[in-house]
């Protein structure tokens, strides 16, 4: 089970912000430069860390931590 | 048929949902969503019958991969590799595209760099093709990538062929349609929808036939025209244009949407002001939406993934090259993979500045956007590149300027070399056209769009009477004639 504490840092480390501090709610609208680019860095470091892939098909549904979060959890338990 | 005529509206229309809605009323899904889809059939083939067995083709040949997909994804037997099933359908659809709609294209190409003669095949574009190819390719792609669970067939056809959306989109997603279709049974009939819908569906013909189809007689002499246009006939043209294009197309999606509403079934937002947008990138968040999200996930996304590693500068290469695509996807000519190109650069240039962090106000962003759509969509309208150069070189002022003949007697002007007469006469134009491109201007950039007219109004006698109006103004106006337009995109 993947927690919102081990997403954190590579929200971090893709927006290069320090102060960033994501919640379940948080969507691309809260941080400034999650936009189509940085959101497929985002991605690639989140499928790089957890070694998980998305389908192209799921990539727009990944536009909060939520969904995010438990898309993830979903695929390291199968 | 189109949705502004009368046998439509009429006939076609009221027939169809009577008919939904006492099916759904006794709780017969099925049967309502088979009447749903003879109506969409019989949409289809009022154009040309000659093209149902090839959407129906298409629809069996793609339902069928799919099906054989989804199951190897489950772990079924494999005999042929998922891989070559899925290159297999792709390549059949891209084919399919190729055929109809690139083959002259690609002939005349070859025409000129070899200096061949081959002779030109003009097949004619089937009704929707360029819409139920990609939107069968998304999924085929989700198929694959396992993320088809529901399967129906019923459901599957009424997906692709639902008629609101045949003729101008907006471009649907099978995982929000099908399970839509599958929800029907619970729906009943409600008359704020209805209400709603007819709204929406009055809103978007008012913008068809009376905004649209003004604007058009403007843009169509400035475009069409072998005389070379002065300045100010040469952007009234450009400028025509850009609001025929943008009332007829999100007005086509406002009925669409609107129908939609009537029968119980959301269909994606296609537009949101996108006059109001302050850059390229803003804009193509608020244009033909459903296009933006198919280019981002099945073209940018796919392209981006085949570098190893993403950097900034290659996600820039991915978004122009998708962006050149979908230029080319438009239509086929070099003016449209120039337009394509166009909105390609703009993106980068839009992602380079805000990457650096690079001021803009925003009055000046909107100002730079809404002429950079203007001039790009004068490659889009123009028939060739050359009739694009010609109406660009009218805009940039080459052809001289020609001001109204009651303005000869300023001296200033005549010594600034300005001549005067018929200024308008190039376009067909006359003081309507400068009153009306101003009045658009300002309805598209400060007043709200249909859809958000419609998300908070409450049925009231007031606003029926409006809408009343708007209805009885539409339909008086559908007895010009008007520009046979449909999308050929």
């Amino acid at each position: 089970m993947i927690s919102i504490e081990e997403l954190n840092p590579i929200f971090r480390q893709v927006f290069d912000d320090n102060s960033i501090d994501i919640t379940r709610t948080s969507t691309a609208d809260d941080i400034d430069d999650w936009d189509s680019l940085t959101h497929m860095n985002l991605v690639m470091a989140v499928e790089q860390a957890f070694k998980i892939r998305f389908a192209l098909g799921e990539l727009q549904k990944l536009k909060n931590v939520g969904d995010m979060l438990d898309m993830i959890n979903t695929k390291i338990r199968t | 048929m189109l949705f502004n005529s009368l046998e439509f509206i009429f006939i076609f229309l009221p027939i169809s949902l009577l008919v939904y809605f006492s099916l759904l009323r006794r709780r017969l899904a099925i049967a309502a969503k088979s009447w749903l889809l003879f109506a969409s059939l019989l949409f289809y083939s009022w154009w040309n019958i000659k093209y149902l067995p090839l959407i129906l083709g298409s629809i069996l040949f793609n339902y069928t991969i799919g099906g054989l997909l989804a199951e190897y994804g489950s772990g079924g037997k494999r005999p042929i590799p998922p891989k070559a099933i899925f290159i297999t359908g792709i390549a059949a659809n891209i084919a399919l595209l190729c055929w109809f709609k690139y083959m002259d294209f690609f002939i005349g190409t070859t025409n000129v760099l070899l200096s061949t003669q081959l002779p030109f095949l003009k097949i004619v574009l089937p009704l929707g093709i360029s819409f139920f190819t990609i939107t069968q390719i998304a999924f085929l792609v989700d198929a694959y990538e396992g993320l088809v669970e529901e399967r129906n067939l019923l459901s599957y056809t009424l997906f692709v062929t639902f008629f609101p959306h045949l003729l101008a989109g907006p471009i649907l997603h099978h995982s929000e349609m099908m399970p839509q279709f599958e929800r029907l049974r619970n729906s009943v009939l409600n008359w704020k929808n209805l209400y709603l819908g007819l709204t929406l569906f009055f809103l978007g013909l008012f913008k068809k036939v009376v905004i649209a189809d003004t604007f058009s007689v403007w843009a169509t002499a400035g475009f069409d025209t072998s005389q070379p246009l002065t300045l100010i006939p040469a952007w009234l043209a450009s400028l025509s244009y850009t609001f025929q294009l943008y009332f007829v197309f999100s007005g086509f999606c406002d009925m669409a949407e609107g129908i939609g509403w009537m029968c119980f079934i959301s269909l994606p937002v296609n537009f949101n002001s996108p006059y109001k947008a302050t850059g390229i990138i803003d804009f193509w968040k608020r244009w033909h939406i459903s296009l933006t999200n198919f280019v981002t996930t099945y073209l940018y996304t796919p392209i981006l993934r085949v570098f190893d590693r993403i950097t900034f500068t290659r996600s820039l290469v991915a978004i122009f090259l998708a962006m050149l695509i979908s230029g080319f996807w438009h239509g086929a000519g070099w003016n449209f993979i120039i337009w394509g190109g166009m909105h390609g650069l703009g993106l980068v240039i839009n992602h380079i500045w805000k990457k650096n962090k690079l001021p803009m106000p925003s009055l000046l962003g909107w100002l730079i956007t809404f002429n950079f759509v203007n001039v790009s969509f004068v490659f889009f309208r123009s028939k060739s590149l050359e009739g694009a150069l010609a109406v660009l070189k009218g805009m940039a002022g080459l052809n001289g300027v020609m001001l109204h003949r009651s303005l000869a007697k300023v001296q200033a002007l005549k010594d600034m070399g300005i001549s005067f007469g018929g200024w308008l006469d190039p376009i067909k134009g006359n003081d309507q056209t400068w009153i009306m491109a101003v009045c658009a201007l300002l309805i598209v950039v400060f007043w709200k769009n249909s859809m958000e007219i419609v998300s908070n109004a409450k049925p009231s006698w007031g606003r029926l009477c409006i809408l009343m109006l708007i209805a009885f103004w539409a339909l008086l106006d559908m007895g010009k004639v008007s520009e046979f337009l449909y999308f050929q995109f």
